[in-house]
């Protein structure tokens, strides 16, 4: 997350609504309790999104069930260590005023990320094998 | 000029950021990276998408790829341009997920206040 300025208030809130989700999804799981909002896409459309199933693959990564956590949302999984080299830096740059090391992506990876995650959301969708196993928690229920 | 580091825009002649102090005038001087950096705001286009179930992630993650695309050709102003329409894809999403949420909240306090009358 870069926002180009230094604003605590912005930081602290990012914190707390952080920190706060972490120990829900620790505590409840979303793939029974009724504590978390159900996707938008998928409560209007009945359709999965690419992230679908991300929050239930967070809840099992907190417990550290990695299986179980790539079988709800294989993307979410794979971009987490991306996203926290983000927040990290975007932490560094609220503390210290700089941020991490950074390496320009070229706009190709880029596109090649949408292709992905458009493909992903598209392929978890189709009601036929092996393309609907990639709906949330299809491979669990083999 | 733009900061390299924070992408501040500042004075041509600037020799410091005004908003993260990082010295301007010696990486003005043509050298290994890039001269200028707009940020693609890319990580949280990417949490928008995948981690917020948001579909307005979806154009944030376009322009995040059309800066970088236009910064490679040499497009400064272009790539700010698609820059700030990413920044501003990414708070639409944050938006929608809040008044989502907000909505769903009620929905469920709803729920819960009728079970308890009837």
């Amino acid at each position: 997350m870069t926002l180009p300025s230094q604003n605590r208030p912005c930081f602290l809130l990012a914190i707390l609504v952080g920190a706060t989700a972490l120990v829900a999804l620790r505590l409840f799981d979303p793939a029974t309790a009724g504590v978390f909002p159900p996707c938008p896409l998928r409560e209007l459309t009945g359709w999965y999104c690419p992230g679908c199933g991300s929050l239930r693959a967070l809840h099992q990564l907190l417990h550290a069930n990695f299986r179980a956590a790539f079988a709800f949302n294989p993307l979410a999984v794979i971009s987490l260590p991306f996203l926290a080299y983000g927040g990290a830096s975007y932490t560094s740059f609220q503390i210290r005023g700089r941020y991490l090391p950074k390496c320009f992506v070229p706009a190709f990876w880029i596109w090649t990320l949408f292709a992905a995650i458009l493909i992903f959301g598209i392929a978890r969708n189709l009601p036929m094998r092996p393309f609907n196993l990639l709906a949330p928690g299809a491979v669990l229920h083999l | 000029m733009f900061c390299p580091q924070c992408g501040a825009n500042n004075a041509d002649n600037a020799s410091q950021c005004t908003q993260c102090g990082r010295m301007l005038q010696a990486s003005a001087q043509p050298g290994i990276q890039p001269a200028v950096n707009v940020p693609n705001y890319l990580v949280f286009a990417i949490l928008a998408t995948v981690l917020c179930c948001l579909p307005a992630g979806i154009p944030a993650i376009i322009y995040a790829a059309q800066v970088n695309g236009r910064l490679q050709s040499g497009d400064v102003a272009g790539a700010q341009l698609a820059s700030k329409n990413a920044k501003m894809w990414c708070w639409i999403s944050v938006g929608v997920g809040l008044l989502f949420g907000v909505v769903w909240a009620l929905l469920v306090a709803v729920r819960i206040m009728s079970h308890h009358t009837t």
